[in-house]
């Protein structure tokens, strides 16, 4: 089976992100009434597995071992079987 | 002699560097490894120089972990060999997890170009020996310097002595000021629990000669061959 992972990765809330501080006070210069802006990063992953349990698997290792670092970050994802077409 | 390895990672530019810094100091020779097939039997110590592994893609130091010369390191510091990462090179060994805490961005958004000063807090990694108190100026470049731990690794760190340079002013005070990219605590530079292993931000390599505007990474890299000898670091000259 195909799947599409989606994994949502983000500084965690307590860590300083001076990009999203930057972004922050960017908009406030274009006259948004802007208080907080945390950024992050989408991953899309394409890959095969043999069942949607062992994909969640892969999924959750490949965000723990590499896309995110536990130390400093956090993560979502979504999970989604790739229609056959 | 004391074999010292330099890894080399697509994107590392500083192992020439250290070549050239190590061939100042007597008693050691050097040879770069590839990563890919990078085997560390018969070296006494390894350095991960800087630059950006892998593009800095991912993040910082995140792509070099899962590499072949990483895990190969992994086992050479289990052993307890000595082991140096610099600006690249520590945010290589914290994404690793051979150092504590992770580097981010720098507060001040800035990539740091500069001269700033460091103080060794510490006087037992094999890097430090003789160096304890000692305030060295040595150049920075970089963009995620920004060391972070959590409350409680901060506090270990601090307790257990793994704090091994600070930032600090010419007098050696650590103040906001003399902090060139947030980290806390001014923390420059960490060890591992076992002290073999350090990692700092700021470049030795680059200041090794007169020529190059100071000497004072030759003070940290020179200490290796004593150190492994079991002597009395050598007198800096």
């Amino acid at each position: 089976m195909r799947y599409v992972a989606t994994l949502h990765v983000r500084v965690r809330s307590e860590v300083r992100d001076p990009q999203g501080e930057a972004v922050g006070a960017a908009l406030r210069s274009l006259g948004f009434d802007v208080t907080a802006v945390r950024t992050g990063k989408e991953i899309v992953v394409t890959f095969d597995s043999t069942d949607e349990a062992a994909a969640a698997d892969a999924v959750r290792t490949m965000g723990t071992e590499l896309l995110a670092n536990p130390v400093i970050e956090d993560y979502e994802y979504e999970l989604k079987e790739l229609a056959r077409a | 002699m004391t074999r010292v390895a330099l890894l080399r990672y697509p994107g590392t530019w500083s192992e020439r560097d250290f070549a050239h810094a190590f061939s100042l100091v007597p008693g050691i020779e050097t040879e770069i490894l590839w990563h890919e097939d990078a085997d560390l039997r018969g070296f006494d110590a390894a350095i991960v120089p800087g630059g950006f592994s892998y593009g800095d893609y991912l993040r910082a130091g995140a792509i070099a972990r899962i590499s072949p010369a990483t895990k190969a390191l992994r086992r050479f510091a289990d052993d307890g060999k000595p082991v140096l990462g610099s600006c690249n090179g520590f945010q290589i060994l914290c994404e690793a997890g051979l150092l504590p805490g992770a580097l981010l961005r720098n507060a001040g958004l800035e990539y740091r170009c500069d001269w700033i000063h460091i103080r060794a807090e510490n006087d037992r990694t094999p890097w430090t020996a003789g160096l304890g108190g000692a305030v060295l100026r040595m150049p920075i470049g970089h963009g995620e310097g920004c060391f972070v731990a959590d409350q409680d690794t901060l506090a270990a760190l601090e307790e257990n002595g793994q704090v091994v340079f600070r930032y600090t002013d010419a007098k050696g005070a650590a103040t906001l000021e003399a902090n060139p990219n947030g980290s806390l605590m001014n923390i420059a530079g960490v060890s591992n629990e076992a002290g073999n292993v350090v990692g700092l931000m700021p470049h030795p390599e680059r200041c090794v000669e007169a020529l190059l505007g100071g000497t004072d990474g030759y003070r940290v890299l020179a200490n290796l061959s004593p150190s492994l000898a079991g002597a009395a670091p050598a007198i800096y000259r």
